[in-house]
């Protein structure tokens, strides 16, 4: 039986720009993979303990405080426990991973359970095939999972609510919180895009993701769509968009969507290539004209950058 | 649609069931080592049962005894137009300058409430046509003669992405046949055939190719549909027809009674005694070897695909594809469907699902949602009717499936599946409720009552274990009332069972398992005496071995 991953203080391992590393990590298993690698690294050089919960705060069971009542069954009927946490602690901090296999607690978080910072949590009852996974790279408000099979987080804990999984190997990552998700982008048909396009509108800063996509709509085995620089939306607080689901990107590619491509013109798909190969190698619907011209790619990264068209 | 590629369908307790699992060599030699150790003695060798090979068929007609079945239907004794095949095979020529689009779409249009018969003209019995509209008219296809569909893209436009390779955009061609209106039909003893295994016009890839290199991300391919029944579609009739190598799927069903009412089975459409075989053919004019593997999305018959689908039967039917013969999609509403009397061959299973979603708040002013009020039964779906190709996945093989997800679940209610035999199947009763878990949503499965009677699943050629699975979707939304009565899986072990979120009952007939799991009741009501089903497997249509190959 091989030794589980060390617990890893959610601070002490996160790379400096960490969200803009998100989109990054998302489509790179590679680095994905490598995050707890070097996270338990970063861990046995640093602050690293069998009991975080004494080092960096505690938790408790606190059914006083916490309520995890849901969809009007009680926390006994749903197989949840509350907890209430301190400082950094959570109560699903401490998983393991068995022959790669990950068990641990699965957690809605609740918000503030009392007025002295103490969090509340909702957390299945017993050992999941899901682990909190610290280093994820999730959006604000969520936090990620690691789990093995087809059980996503939400058939183990009816109060959590995750995001389209990634998968990694044999495991998928998700990300996930107790709030239901906030409304993302909106598929629109007035933004002219062009045929095999399909329009969204969004705001700022957000991407349109698979689970973006309406119920009737087929969805892939992808979260982002591939998207060119933004055009403005009527409401400033947005942007549109005109995008296409590309298929796998061949092996030894390395070409990714990069909307920040200096004077690339909104509707024109900026790409950052960090190997030799050209974007329509990757992407055979875009058709790059002009030359690539080296830069650095949205995750700071040296990287070619090309500006492409949808054809 | 029925979803693709396949790489996470599986039971949610896969990590479990490794074991069943492993391809058919691995798991014997595991058999031999175990043997040989003598290290675990309560794993019993494989039992090899294969059933019965019927002969040719023979006594009454299929369905004549069958009560709950309208009677068999009729070919048209009026006849519109009749139009002779001038080709004796789709050449390149079917790239749009010598089609016989134009001369059958204006008999369809002619002919409304009437029939259009094609047929052939000693060697002369082809016709190849792009997209046609089929308005309450009623398409004929003479024996010995064969509608092809063209491979020209370019005719099926619909986005920008018709024959595109590696776009996923599920929406992209047109149908290749559009159905719609009061009882339109599609009848005869001849084919209709998709090419979907042929080079596309200007392209060195086929539709079934464009479909293959959106696998790896499981994404939907827009190839046409070979045929479409539009939201307006009443008393839809599907006869005798064949249907050979849709691009997609073959059949996406939508049609209901005339006035709603559904007074007796099959007022809403009827499909009775048509043959699906995809791939026909071992090779492509290019000689490159077609699988049902191969012809990917390549649905037999999906009823609710589209919109609604109610009051309706598909009976006396034979269906070897490459996905799932039939699957029933509650998108919309789909409900009081019988599904009697017909033989399956390779394909992904007699399905429901996965989407479940779909609303209908005006029936009788009660809502109504996703699939209900099924009864599939005499039903025999075989594994071994063919090769499937080595690409193949181990979760292609399924017999029964209920699936859906959480990004397109909801309601499904009251469906019996009874006297059902099948022959190693990876995936023999699988209920699940994360066919894809990757797919985020706020649509929860909500599977309830679910009846098995007599099902019995032999393994004759297989070398590995059928698996059953059984999984609601959480402590909040279990599966159930689910009834086993009578289901014996033969070889099925302790390992080869998960269930979770659960409400079982067994019996009163013998049930060869016990399913257990987290959030699992069983209600045990088994009794001695039961026999298990009795399966007679006929032989199913395969395409004819080209010359030189091993018979």
């Amino acid at each position: 039986m091989r030794a589980s991953s060390p617990s890893c203080p959610r601070l002490t391992c996160r790379p400096d720009g960490f969200g803009e590393l998100m989109a990054f990590m998302r489509d790179r298993p590679l680095h994905f993979a490598l995050a707890p690698l070097l996270c338990g690294l970063g861990a046995s050089a640093c602050t690293n303990t069998s009991n975080p919960t004494v080092a960096n705060g505690a938790c408790v069971v606190d059914p006083v405080a916490v309520d995890c009542t849901t969809d009007g069954f009680s926390a006994e009927a749903l197989g949840l426990v509350p907890y209430s946490c301190t400082g950094e602690s959570r109560p699903d901090q401490d998983p393991t991973y068995i022959d790669g296999v990950p068990q641990g607690l699965v957690c809605a978080n609740q918000g503030a359970a009392g007025s002295d910072g103490t969090q509340g949590y909702c957390c299945s009852n017993r050992a999941t095939p899901c682990a909190y996974n610290p280093v994820a790279i999730c959006d604000s408000g969520t936090y990620g999972y690691q789990c093995r099979g087809a059980d996503r987080p939400e058939a183990l804990n009816d109060a959590i609510h995750c995001n389209q999984g990634v998968r990694q190997d044999d495991l998928v990552n998700y990300c996930c919180s107790g709030a239901q998700r906030a409304p993302g982008c909106a598929a629109s048909q007035s933004l002219g895009c062009l045929a095999g396009m399909m329009g969204w509108t969004c705001p700022i800063g957000t991407l349109p993701t698979a689970q973006d996509l309406a119920a009737n709509q087929s969805r892939a085995d992808v979260y982002y769509q591939m998207c060119p620089v933004p055009t403005p939306a009527a409401n400033p607080k947005y942007e549109n968009f005109c995008c296409y689901t590309a298929g796998l990107v061949p092996p030894g590619g390395t070409c990714v969507q990069d909307i920040a491509v200096p004077n690339c013109q909104p509707g024109r798909f900026g790409i950052a290539c960090y190997g030799p190969d050209k974007p329509d190698e990757d992407y055979p619907r875009l058709h790059c004209p002009d030359r690539g011209f080296a830069g650095v790619s949205a995750e700071s990264y040296p990287a070619t950058l090309y500006c492409c068209d949808f054809q | 649609m029925a979803k693709q590629g396949n790489g996470l369908k599986v039971p949610k307790r896969q990590a479990h069931l490794s074991q069943a699992r492993l391809p058919g060599f691995l798991w014997a030699v595991s058999l031999l080592g175990m043997g040989a150790c003598g290290a675990n003695d309560d794993i019993p060798a494989i039992d090899y049962v294969c059933g019965t090979e019927s002969p040719d068929p023979t006594g009454p007609a299929c369905g004549a005894d069958d009560p709950n079945l309208p009677p068999e239907p009729q070919l048209p004794t009026d006849v519109c137009q009749t139009l002779t095949a001038t080709k004796s095979a789709p050449t390149e020529r079917d790239d749009g300058t010598d089609l016989d689009t134009d001369r059958i779409q204006a008999a369809l249009l002619a002919c409304k409430g009437r029939a259009v018969k094609l047929v052939s003209d000693g060697d002369n019995n082809a016709f190849v046509s792009a997209h046609l509209q089929l308005d309450s008219v009623t398409l004929w296809v003479d024996k010995g003669t064969t509608l092809y569909g063209s491979r020209n893209p370019a005719l099926y436009q619909k986005t920008g992405n018709c024959g595109s390779i590696g776009i996923s955009d599920s929406g992209a061609c047109t149908d290749f046949l559009t159905v719609s209106g009061t009882s339109p039909a599609i009848v005869g003893d001849g084919v209709i055939d998709g090419q979907g295994g042929e080079p596309l016009i200007g392209r060195d890839y086929s539709w079934w190719q464009s479909s293959y290199a959106l696998r790896a991300i499981d994404g939907s391919i827009g190839n046409p549909t070979m045929i479409n029944s539009a939201t307006n579609t009443t008393g839809l009739l599907l006869y005798r027809i064949t249907l050979h190598n849709s691009a997609k799927f073959h059949v996406k069903l939508t049609s209901y009674p005339a006035g709603g009412v559904c007074s007796s089975p099959g007022k809403g459409f009827i499909v009775w005694g048509i043959t699906i075989l995809t791939p026909s053919r071992w090779t492509n004019s290019k000689g490159e070897l077609l699988t049902p593997s191969f012809a990917r999305n390549t649905d037999g018959v999906d009823p609710g695909e589209g919109s609604v689908a109610q009051c309706g039967v598909i009976a006396c039917s034979t269906i070897s594809t490459g996905d799932d013969q039939i699957a029933i999609k509650g998108g919309h509403l789909v409900s009081d469907l019988i599904v009697a009397h017909n033989h399956f061959g390779t394909g992904h299973g007699m399905s429901i699902g996965s989407e479940t979603f779909g609303k209908d708040a005006t029936r009788d002013g009660v809502a109504a949602l996703g699939v209900e009020n099924v009864n599939i039964y005499d039903l025999t779906i075989d594994a071994d009717s063919r090769p499937v190709g080595y690409e193949a996945a181990a979760s292609d093989f399924n017999g029964i499936r209920v699936k859906s997800d959480e990004s397109r679940g909801g309601h499904v209610n009251n469906i019996s599946y009874r006297d059902i035999c099948m022959r190693d199947m990876t995936n023999a009763i699988l209920v699940s409720t994360a066919y894809n878990p990757l797919f985020a949503g706020v649509l929860y499965p909500d599977f309830k009552k679910l009846e098995f009677h007599n099902i019995r699943h032999v393994t004759c050629k297989g070398a590995q274990r059928p698996v059953v699975t059984i999984e609601g979707f959480n402590a909040a939304r279990p599966v159930g009332p689910v009834t086993l009565d009578n289901v014996i899986i033969d070889n099925v072990g302790p390992l080869d069972v998960a269930a979770e979120f659960a409400n079982i009952t067994l019996g009163p007939g013998d049930v060869n398992f016990t399913p257990a799991g987290l959030g699992v009741t069983v209600t045990d009501t088994r009794a001695e005496g039961s026999t298990p089903h009795a399966c007679v497997f006929p032989k199913l249509p395969t395409p004819d071995v080209p010359a030189g190959w091993l018979r």
